[in-house]
């Protein structure tokens, strides 16, 4: 039996279809329910449906097998993982972004403020990649509020099409890092199911590459 | 300040009955080390800060700090292996040394959930020998640990960490790149190794090394590949483990994983971590670690192995293998001088026994046996009975 963590959400079922791409009966998880745990005897598969930012504890833990959970959690979350495919979709940028008079002067403010939901990966960001002490403000949500309310000079947030920067009068002004859905495994269960794990990920990787290669 | 009734975050008491249990398997590898000749010490699980810090061995933050009345740093025993090179670096000994330890461990800012920061480790580091011969003979005495404790849903990884280092030199990886690929196959990235910019040969070497297992047939696959000499020692002295452990007939608990890359700074050669179910981190940890004892000044080659006796209690457990019992199997109780000596008569024979000496009546001693899960009850009656 393998225990699935998926991200609650459209990641979820974009995992389902890809599963279902590669051969997976995962009737038992389509089920609109408010069921949290999904179990399909048959296949032997069984799916937790979790909070995204949840998923890498519940693998890193042991208490899932797999889990397919965004890269903007797993660095934000910093969990000792196996990430073994790049699933593709659930694409999107982590920028640094702020008012557009700041494009190519951000490194001219001292110690910025910067408001995120993902303190760690500002810090690693700021600390680790430019090398400049920021004061870190973590916000829960609307963080695109920060800049217009002085709060902070900028953010750091996930960019998709950048529509809610634009019409607040915001850009992106630098890239952080590429994003997307990656299939990560436990150490221990990649090693103690490995009969049942390698063939899954050949078969996901197999259903990956037939999809790329009809767009 | 703290509640008076809990432990600190990453801390827990063991309760009567496991602790106990776990007594019993602390006991069990202490027989077995000595049986192997393996001497057994006590370092004082308060250290210098600096022993652990000098080479980046740990980091800062992971070490529990104080200071002493000078104002000297001081941290909690992180881990069994430094301490005991200290102390051997520090004596005049005759090599090779075989030195054992079962110890609490204190370890600081780990991520919460389930992971504790204080835990027990049994090990043993094998201090002055090099070879295949000595790593051997740690690696099987970490197996047989594990099933003396009743460990017996068993997978060993096998790695070896100078095979990557050769690779390096072979691919004409530059330091950054190779930092890159290390980060990648330790997390069995294949997505960052596919965008290296290096020969399709040399990716398939480093993809295969996330995602071959096996025993000799892994080696063999390597073998034509490497043109290192470190990297085909490496992959010799790799087989001439499997050979030795073939002979114990432990070749059914390995497997070799040659994407298990430790620390540079730490090991040196090769280097194993175990596995069992319904834990999610590994419960041994093993390796060849040559260059630790510089930092203290010595040069002494050297291997060791811990196995984690709280994760392999928390495996045990939810593997159902587990069965605690009460530590009395009688109770005794009535007149006081009858129940004394009738306790006395029981200990002779060797059967725990517990004296009553509260008084309670014939009920109440009852109730209290029931709730104990004491299985004999003895009410005397003084003279009459």
């Amino acid at each position: 039996m393998l225990t699935i963590a998926l991200s609650k959400g459209r990641l979820a079922d974009q995992t389902l279809d890809l599963m279902e791409k590669a051969g997976y009966d995962v009737t038992a998880a389509r089920e609109k329910s408010r069921k949290l745990i999904l179990e399909d005897g048959k296949s032997g598969l069984r799916f937790i449906l979790a909070k995204p930012s949840d998923v890498p504890t519940y693998v890193d833990l042991g208490a899932a097998d797999i889990g397919v959970v965004g890269k903007d959690t797993l660095l934000e979350e910093g969990r000792q993982l196996y990430e073994v495919i790049d699933l593709g979709f659930g694409k999107c940028r982590m920028c640094v972004a702020g008012p557009a008079s700041l494009k190519d002067k951000l490194d001219d403010i001292p110690n910025k403020r910067v408001g995120t939901k993902y303190p760690n990966i500002t810090r690693n960001y700021f600390e680790g990649v430019k090398k400049e002490s920021v004061e870190i403000i973590k916000l829960n949500g609307s963080v695109e509020l920060a800049p217009l309310t002085g709060l902070a000079e900028v953010i750091v947030d996930i960019v998709e099409s950048g529509r809610t920067l634009y019409e607040n009068g915001l850009e992106p002004l630098e890239t952080v890092a590429e994003i997307s859905a990656r299939l990560v495994v436990n150490r221990v269960s990649m090693k103690m199911k490995e009969d049942e794990i390698r063939p899954m990920i050949t078969s996901l990787r197999q259903a990956l590459a037939e999809g790329e290669a009809n767009t | 300040m703290g509640n008076k009734f809990y432990t600190p975050d990453g801390f827990t008491d063991l309760l009567p009955g496991l602790c106990a249990y776990k007594r019993g398997l602390e006991n069990k590898l202490r027989a077995l080390y000595s049986l192997h000749g393996y001497d057994e010490i006590e370092t004082p699980g308060v250290e210098y800060c600096d022993i652990y810090t000098q080479s980046g061995f740990v980091g800062e933050e992971e070490l529990y700090k104080f200071t002493d009345s000078a104002g000297r740093l001081l941290c909690t025993r992180y881990d069994g292996t430094i301490p005991a090179v200290r102390f051997i670096a520090g004596r005049n000994e005759t090599f090779p040394v075989r030195i054992s330890y079962i110890e609490n461990m204190y370890r600081a800012g780990k991520m919460g959930g389930g992971k504790q920061s204080g835990f027990t480790q049994g090990g043993i580091e094998l201090m002055g020998a090099k070879g295949a011969k000595s790593d051997a003979e740690v690696l099987a005495i970490a197996i047989k640990s594990a099933l003396e404790i009743g460990v017996t849903d068993l997978q060993i990884s096998l790695g070896q960490v100078e095979f990557f280092a050769g690779l390096k030199r072979q691919m004409n990886l530059s330091d950054e790149a190779a930092e890159d690929i290390r980060e990648a196959i330790k997390r069995r990235d294949n997505v960052t190794i596919d965008k290296q910019d290096i020969s399709p040969e040399d990716k398939e070497t480093l993809l295969a090394m996330t995602e071959m297992s096996g025993t000799y047939d892994v080696l063999d696959y390597f073998l034509p590949r490497v043109k290192d000499e470190g990297a085909k020692k490496a992959l010799t002295e790799l087989k001439e483990i499997l050979d030795i452990l073939e002979k114990y007939d432990f070749l059914k608990y390995i497997n070799i994983d040659m994407g298990l890359i430790g620390s540079e700074q730490y090991y040196t050669g090769m280097i194993f971590k175990g596995y069992t179910y319904e834990v999610g981190f590994p419960i041994i940890s093993g390796g060849r670690y040559d260059e630790v004892s510089k930092a203290f000044g010595k040069d002494i080659s050297s291997v060791g192995f811990s196995i984690s006796l709280t994760l392999a209690l928390t495996a045990l457990m939810r593997q159902d293998k587990l069965k605690t019992e009460p530590v009395a199997s009688v109770i005794c109780g009535g007149d006081y001088e009858a129940a004394s000596s009738a306790c006395e008569a029981l200990r002779a024979q060797g059967t725990p026994a517990v004296l009553d000496t509260t008084g309670l009546s014939e009920d109440e001693l009852n109730a209290y046996a029931e709730a104990k899960g004491i299985e004999t009850v003895m009410y005397l009656n003084g003279g009459e009975a």
